[in-house]
């Protein structure tokens, strides 16, 4: 797929996200929900939280599975759906009695539709905020956009947020209808869907489901009872206006986070919005694959130079570039609010209980202070 | 457990103020339930932050590693083998240390507790023997010795080994406990079944590394993993590459490992790779009746030759 | 791990026994043979080659 093409499908896919004046909803019963996966396989496959031992996770939904809805949320992310912990991008050969030796081949892979059942509103907005790094007017990885352009995003309404969840400072919420095509709640003994996205309005006429239902007010006051229930926030406001260096500069905040990190990779390969890689080539015997793995900037390797130089090379470096990148270079250089939508994954997996929650806190107020001294 | 706090604030206080440490090291109270979180402090005020309870499952030996500083280290039993080890692989000197011995009737299981309630664990609080969790749907306790982490359910060394001050007297021992039941289940598996075994241990392995990076044990600047050149492992999430990282890992630590668990509590995903540690603690305990980190005046037995070395496997 | 065994073998040789170790290159030789490919640790080639 040229990058034209790819111009093209983006400006398609924006086109839809506006159309939302014939926006409907509509009615599923859940006796017909099975038998509308059924029809949706016929056109796509399918995607949602499956639960393996102890957590949930996305998985293809063989025929019989449907996904099961009874989960909090996935340990992993949905950012995997569209971008693989590995992903291979090319095969070569080094024989050279072959034709094709030395040559990069590009892997053949599935873009056929998929779509992701029950994703929440928060992985689906994460999903965005990736794509400002995948898909920019200087270059547009066509990776991640095929399979972004082949997946409809059919989200599920958080009616219980954990304790950990905090959207609804985040710049995201449990109704939260960025990135999604569909927007589903669960109402009793039936689903109420809102289309928004021409996407969105395919996968439903696949389905079968078009009976149209008043169910506005189900939306209204799901959304207020579900912000309710989240009751733990960050404080965003300032770190707009802190000093970069200052914060930056700010070694004795820095020790108190980063002193319990072990600097492994938990927080983010959990993390829906973390989009790092490192490309790798392997070889077998003289059949090759360059592929693309998940990256961690908490890695030391993540930054060491071919010299053996490592500009990031303690702990206290890596844990701050983190957040610095997550809570302000990000807000500064997109002003799409932080580079972070509340799901909390990593304030419940990171072993040592780092907790991006107090981070932001402690560099808002370090904002603050540093903003009113400006000021004085 | 529960004055464990105080004792260990007055003992930092003062060692503090007689200027015979630099730092303490501990930990301070979580955000979230089960969780503590290793801190330091270097001052009488950061000192009224540190906390100790049944949440306290990360080894904090494994923040000593190539310190410079005078350090109070607070130490359960399985942390005081580590330093002891630390010690004898030269990551800390003993001079350096000010360790302060913590008694120890185990750590609970997380994991464990949040399968056992419904919903989402809230709050969870403890008194002497019992675990009281307060969950999204509802309230239950149970009695601590049901809700272990697993290394504890089998732990015989909770009492520090190495200590220069000690919170509260000794507990008992446990000393009618089967270390090894798990072990011997996977020793009688044929290599079939071993294979799947450990291919269905580590399918949700995402290489965080997690496990690596809570043992007290992986210091290496550069682990076998991250080198490139060259490069002994594949990076993708090919489940051979998987596989070798978390066996020779497991084997690295042969001699050395303490079986404090720190690795499976630090697992975002909840692998349990203490069945390939334990398994050569096992065998050390076996081969040469040697568990680890129990004495400084004897070096490990990969690091030493005896002329009398059971040498059965050798033909 | 799961490795069948006969695949892995130790034998302590001196530099001086020769002898010794030609044998044992031998028999370890014939022995992993009749085993067989090694299945286990064995990476599959790219997936799509």
């Amino acid at each position: 797929m040229d990058s034209h093409r790819i111009n093209q499908l983006t400006h398609q896919r924006i086109n839809q996200s506006r159309r939302d004046t014939d926006m409907k909803i509509v009615a599923i019963d859940k006796k017909d929900w099975e038998k509308g996966l059924d029809r949706l396989r016929e056109a796509y496959r399918l995607i949602g939280p499956v639960k393996e031992d102890r957590y949930h996770y996305f998985r293809e939904l063989p025929q019989g599975q449907a996904p099961d809805f009874d989960f909090f949320n996935t340990r992993i992310s949905a950012k995997e759906i569209v971008y693989p912990q590995s992903e291979d991008l090319f095969e070569y050969t080094l024989d050279e009695t072959k034709e094709d030796y030395h040559l990069l081949k590009e892997v053949e892979k599935d873009y056929s539709p998929k779509a992701v059942l029950g994703i929440r509103p928060c992985d689906a907005k994460a999903v965005e905020l990736v794509k400002l790094n995948f898909d920019t007017d200087d270059y547009k990885d066509p990776y991640w956009l095929r399979a972004w352009e082949a997946t409809t995003f059919v989200g599920l309404a958080c009616d219980s947020p954990c304790s950990t969840c905090f959207c609804t400072t985040a710049g995201c919420g449990p109704y939260h209808e960025e990135g999604l095509d569909v927007l589903l709640a669960d109402d009793g003994d039936r689903y109420v869907a809102k289309v928004l996205t021409e996407k969105g309005e395919n996968f439903m006429k696949a389905a079968g489901w078009t009976e149209g239902a008043e169910a506005e007010a189900r939306f209204e006051s799901g959304k207020s009872a579900a912000e309710e229930k989240i009751v733990s926030t960050v404080s965003t406001e300032k770190l707009r206006s802190a000093d970069t260096l200052a914060l930056h500069g700010n070694e004795e905040m820095w020790e108190d986070i980063s002193f319990s990190c072990i600097n492994c990779g938990t927080c983010t390969f959990v993390c829906p919005t973390c989009w790092c890689f490192d490309i790798q080539d392997e070889v077998h015997g003289k059949q090759g694959r360059r592929m693309r793995n998940w990256d961690s900037c908490m890695f030391p390797i993540f930054t060491v130079h071919t010299t053996g130089h490592n500009p990031r090379g303690t702990k206290l470096q890596r844990v701050r570039q983190r957040f610095m990148h997550k809570l302000k270079y990000f807000v500064d250089k997109y002003d799409a609010g932080i580079m972070c939508v509340g799901c909390g994954r990593c304030v419940q997996q990171c072993p040592v209980n780092i907790d991006i929650r107090r981070v932001c806190d402690l560099m808002d107020r370090y904002g603050a202070t540093d903003a009113c001294a400006v000021e004085g | 457990m529960v004055n464990y706090s105080d004792k260990i604030r007055e003992i930092s206080k003062r060692l503090l103020k007689d200027c015979k440490v630099d730092m303490i090291i501990g930990f301070r109270k979580g955000s979230v339930p089960m969780m503590n979180e290793p801190h330091f402090a270097r001052t009488a005020e950061d000192v009224d932050e540190l906390v100790w309870d049944s949440n306290c499952g990360i080894n904090l030996a494994n923040y000593l590693t190539d310190r410079k500083e005078k350090i109070g280290v607070a130490a359960k039993g399985c942390d005081s083998r580590n330093i002891v080890t630390h010690i004898l692989e030269n990551k800390i000197k003993r001079e350096q240390l000010t360790i302060i011995g913590v008694p120890c009737k185990g750590m609970i299981d997380k994991r464990k507790i949040a399968g056992l309630v419904e919903g989402e664990v809230l709050e969870v609080t403890e008194d002497e023997e019992q675990i009281n969790v307060k969950s999204s749907g509802g309230k239950k306790s149970f009695k601590k010795t049901e809700v272990l982490q697993e290394n504890c359910a089998v732990c015989i060394h909770r009492n520090p080994v190495v200590y220069d001050e000690m919170v509260a007297e000794p507990v008992p021992e446990q000393t009618d406990v089967d270390r090894y039941e798990d072990v011997r289940k996977i020793e009688e598996m044929d290599p079939e079944q071993r294979w799947a075994y450990f291919d269905d241990l580590f399918k949700e392995c995402i290489r965080c590394y997690a496990c690596r990076n809570a043992c007290p044990l992986c210091y290496c600047p550069t682990c076998f993993v991250d080198e490139a050149k060259p490069q002994w492992v594949g990076k993708s999430q090919d489940p051979i590459d998987i596989r070798t990282f978390h066996f020779l890992r497991a084997y690295h630590c042969a001699g050395r490992c303490t079986d404090c668990g720190a690795c499976q509590r630090a697992c975002p995903v909840g692998i349990n790779m203490r069945m390939l540690t334990k398994k050569l603690e096992k065998d050390c305990k076996d081969l040469y009746n040697w568990e680890a980190g129990l004495t400084l005046d004897s070096r490990p037995p990969l690091d030493f030759y005896r002329p009398d070395d059971p040498e059965d496997f050798i033909k | 791990m799961g490795v069948e065994p006969g695949r892995l073998q130790f034998s302590w040789i001196s530099s001086a026994e020769s002898t010794k170790f030609v044998d044992v290159v031998t028999k370890v030789t014939e022995a992993v043979k009749t085993l067989g490919p090694n299945q286990r640790f064995v990476k599959k080639e790219a997936k799509v080659a």
